[in-house]
């Protein structure tokens, strides 16, 4: 398969952020940090209403896209910004672009968007294939 | 309060965050958290690339606790991040152990129109094999610590 700069990557969607992963993560994270488990903290703070993703949570989803357009690529380098929360119920769409080709390489820019809010995290990455 | 007479952040530039142990990626967990992220786990034995941040994060020396409060921070008064960057040198692998290693590289107090007054912390973790030494990734991670009581 040959790749382009300009070529469009299939996104990775996330028809629904589970709350229940959000407890998952916490184990796995070995951080127990209320705002992503009990909405009524997340109200106490003024976070809003609903739970909130873990951060690298959002990562994994924009690694996702990656991982299934480039299926047996290794990523090289990776960088996210985090601009805003993730919540759970959001449905949330990993997308991207290809910005430069060299070789093996291929360098992508990409976002994670959340229906309503817009860009929440974005990021560029380079892989190997 | 004018920018000048802000006083300065901690002075904790330079504090290690090296891990006292090593972290092992279970296959299990792993096959646990592909499926909570909707991914199939990789049959060549790769692990989900983002335990670069977790096997970092919890291997570290310190808990994230632990880091605001060498920060002079409080937890519980919300650090956000802010970003996040990855060099891998190979692929994370099921069943393998890490070393885990690292430092605050910067504590910087500045003046946010949107948070008023914080300080962005940043630290580098890295992943090496226990027994060669070999380096596996480096991770630098920034975090936004809102500093209310200066705003």
């Amino acid at each position: 398969m040959t790749h382009a700069v300009g070529d469009k990557l299939t996104p990775f969607v996330v028809e629904e952020v589970s709350t229940e992963g959000m407890k998952d993560w916490a184990v796995f994270l070995a951080d127990p940090n209320p705002i992503h488990l009990d909405v009524e903290v997340v109200k106490a703070k003024g976070l809003g209403d609903k739970v909130i993703n873990q951060g690298p949570i959002n990562v994994a989803y924009m690694i996702n896209m990656l991982m299934q357009n480039f299926p047996s690529a290794q990523i090289k380098t990776m960088d996210s910004r985090f601009l805003d929360n993730v919540y759970g119920g959001d449905k949330a769409v990993a997308s991207g672009e290809i910005t430069a080709v060299d070789g093996n390489e291929i360098s992508c820019s990409f976002t994670l968007d959340v229906d309503g809010r817009g860009t929440v995290n974005s990021g560029t990455a380079t892989v190997v294939i | 309060m004018s920018e000048d007479i802000l006083p300065s952040a901690p002075d904790v530039a330079g504090t290690s965050l090296d891990g006292a142990g090593l972290f092992t990626i279970s296959a299990e967990e792993n096959e646990a958290l592909c499926a909570t992220v909707g991914l199939e786990p990789s049959s060549d034995g790769s692990a989900h690339p983002i335990y670069y941040y977790i096997a970092t994060q919890v291997g570290m020396g310190k808990t994230v606790a632990g880091v605001c409060e060498t920060c002079e921070f409080d937890v519980d008064d919300g650090p956000m991040m802010g970003s996040s960057a990855v060099k891998f040198q190979v692929p994370l692998m099921v069943g393998q152990s890490y070393k885990v290693g690292g430092e605050i590289l910067s504590l910087v107090r500045k003046r946010s129109r949107k948070l008023g007054v914080m300080d962005v912390l940043t630290y580098r973790l890295r992943l090496s094999l226990p027994d060669s030494g070999e380096a596996v990734l480096e991770t630098d991670n920034v975090w936004v610590l809102p500093r209310k009581e200066l705003a």
